[in-house]
């Protein structure tokens, strides 16, 4: 892990959260720490509550049981320290890409030149220059998600909660913005809970991979991947390690009621 | 990074698009129904087929309409008539957004009106004429009351619809960014009764001109409305159709300014349109 002594204090803890809706229990006893500059990935069937968790670590919705803390304070509403990419993308319509990618900014009463300064910089970066003037309806899907993951990265937030932020890019935006990820968590850290279904996404990203059980959502397991910080995606791909995890969590999502081999690998290094 | 196709593309498929439009089936079979419809009246008044005591006909209602027009008649009756028009709608149109958006927005205020919204919704104005002129008079105030209630009602309604329908996973982007509730209004809650509103807008026009003129023949007589019952009576049909006409354009003009408002307020529903 880092080793700086910032990157291991939890800046969220999750301990025994229960989620019901009306009688549908869709979340159990969740117990998650999350240090300030760690990844935590999560990967589950669909409808096991993955988005539901997000939205009780955002202070959107309120959990029956149990509590979420941020740098040791209740998190009872919405802070302007967490930003969220919705799965649904979330933008509106009658702004334009700027000024969608510039909304939070907005929000927090920033100033003009700063905000244009930064929207243009996210902008940039999620590859979406050029099209500042278009509405979200005049953009492909893939466009408009990534105009929702500038919108908040451009907040700056130290608690960045993904919801399968990636889910509708091509391969190779993917990769490139998937690397981008990985270089804005160390240059500014930041505490990252990304759900995804890809599995090499959650071990590429992951300083942490967690998986979770259906009806009700439980934490299955989680392991450390610890392939370290300024890992080389392209490298790790390759590596030994990667491949043994890769397999294990396949084996363990195509199985959901029977644990895998544990394999030598996860303890080892 | 990948390349979308460009926005430009999109623009003149648009582009094409209305081009095209002229050569649609529609727009022949609208103009040949009216050079059918106007004609075939035409033609039956200028072989006799029309008692000029009861109706009239085309050619005959254009040449009065110009002689009200040269006699100044026309005009000022017009210009009385657009002042109830004009007053009414200017109370009609903001007490409308505003009760429209109390009720879509806080339920204790809707719960305490509804009732009477509705209940005046269902009801033809027409039938609240009398009441009215009872308690306001029959002049101005009176009449302008009337044009008010066939106007607010679609407008009320519009907007109510438009603050119930807001995109509630949209309310959440703007709860998780911490909005304040004014900020939520600028950025969420306007732009969406905006459409709704607008279509509303188009509807009040139309009915608050009915109301002009219900209130121009059931209360103290005046404007286009006498203008048009006084020749009536004077079996000078042709005269007193000519209002009639005046305000059948001046509807239809109404029609199209909303319809320009409406693509106007919605350039950012490209998809939706097309
Ligand atoms: N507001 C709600 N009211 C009632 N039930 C809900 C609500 N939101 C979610 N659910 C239910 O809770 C369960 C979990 O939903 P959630 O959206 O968290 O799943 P998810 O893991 O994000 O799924 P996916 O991978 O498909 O996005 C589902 O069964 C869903 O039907
Ligand atoms: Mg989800």
């Amino acid at each position: 892990m880092s080793s700086s002594d910032n990157g291991t204090n939890p800046t969220l803890r999750l301990q025994g959260v229960g989620k019901w809706f009306g009688s549908l229990h869709v979340l159990d006893d969740i117990d998650i720490d999350v240090k300030t500059q760690e990844i935590l990935t999560v990967l589950g069937p669909s409808g096991c509550g993955k988005t539901t968790l997000l939205r009780i670590v955002n202070g959107l919705i309120l959990c029956e049981r149990g509590e979420v803390s941020f740098k040791g304070e209740l998190v009872d509403g919405p802070r302007p320290e967490m930003a969220m990419v919705f799965q649904n993308f979330g933008l509106f319509p009658w702004k334009r890409l700027d000024q969608n990618i510039g909304y939070a900014l907005k929000i927090q009463g920033k100033e003009k030149g700063e905000i244009d300064r930064l929207v243009s910089h996210y902008t940039e970066l999620v590859g979406l220059g050029g099209f500042e003037a278009n509405y979200p309806a005049q953009l492909s899907g893939g466009m408009q998600q990534r105009a929702g993951l500038a919108r908040a990265l451009a907040a700056q937030p130290d608690v960045l909660l993904m919801d399968e932020p990636f889910g509708a890019l091509d391969a190779l935006t993917r990769e490139t913005l998937q690397e981008e990820l990985l270089r804005i968590n160390e240059a500014e850290p930041k505490a990252m809970i990304f759900i995804t279904h890809s599995i090499d996404e959650a071990l590429l990203l992951g300083d942490r991979v967690l998986v979770m059980t259906p009806r009700p959502g439980r934490i299955r397991f989680q392991f450390e991947t610890g392939f370290g910080r300024g890992r080389d995606l392209e490298e790790l791909r390759g590596g030994k390690r990667f491949q043994a995890l890769r397999h294990y969590l396949w084996e363990a999502l195509r199985n959901p009621d029977e644990e895998p081999e544990p394999i030598p690998e996860l303890i080892a290094e | 990074m990948t390349t979308d196709a460009p926005t430009a593309a999109r623009v003149s498929t648009a582009e094409k698009a209305s081009w095209e439009r002229i050569k649609e089936p529609a727009v022949y079979v609208r103009l040949i129904s009216l050079v059918v419809v106007i004609g075939g009246w035409e033609l039956m008044g200028l072989t006799g087929n029309i008692d000029p005591v009861t109706f009239s006909y085309p050619s005959a209602i254009s040449v009065a309409f110009w002689d009200l027009i040269a006699s100044g008649q026309m005009t000022a009756a017009a210009y009385e008539s657009s002042q109830i028009l004009v007053a009414g709608l200017l109370i009609a149109i903001p007490l409308g957004i505003v009760l429209g958006i109390l009720m879509g927005r806080f339920r204790t205020f809707e719960y305490a009106v509804d009732t009477y919204v509705f209940a005046l919704y269902a009801t033809p104005v027409v039938a609240l004429a009398f009441p009215i002129a009872m308690v306001l008079g029959v002049d101005f105030v009176g009449k302008t009351t009337i044009v008010v209630f066939f106007a607010i009602m679609p407008i009320i309604v519009n907007v109510y619809h438009g603050v119930r329908n807001v995109d509630l996973s949209l309310l959440e982007v703007t709860r998780s960014f911490c909005s304040t509730e004014s900020q939520r209004w600028r950025d969420l809650i306007f732009p969406s009764v905006v459409p709704y509103l607008v279509a509303g807008l188009g509807l009040a026009c139309g009915r608050a001109l009915v109301g002009m003129v219900v209130a121009e023949f059931l209360m103290s007589i005046s404007g286009l409305g006498a203008l048009s019952q006084d020749y009536i009576g004077d079996l000078e049909l042709d005269k007193g159709l000519a209002p009639v006409v005046l305000l059948m354009a001046v509807g239809i003009a109404l029609t199209k300014v909303v319809n320009i408002c409406e693509t106007k307020f919605s350039s950012w529903r490209v998809r939706q349109e097309s």
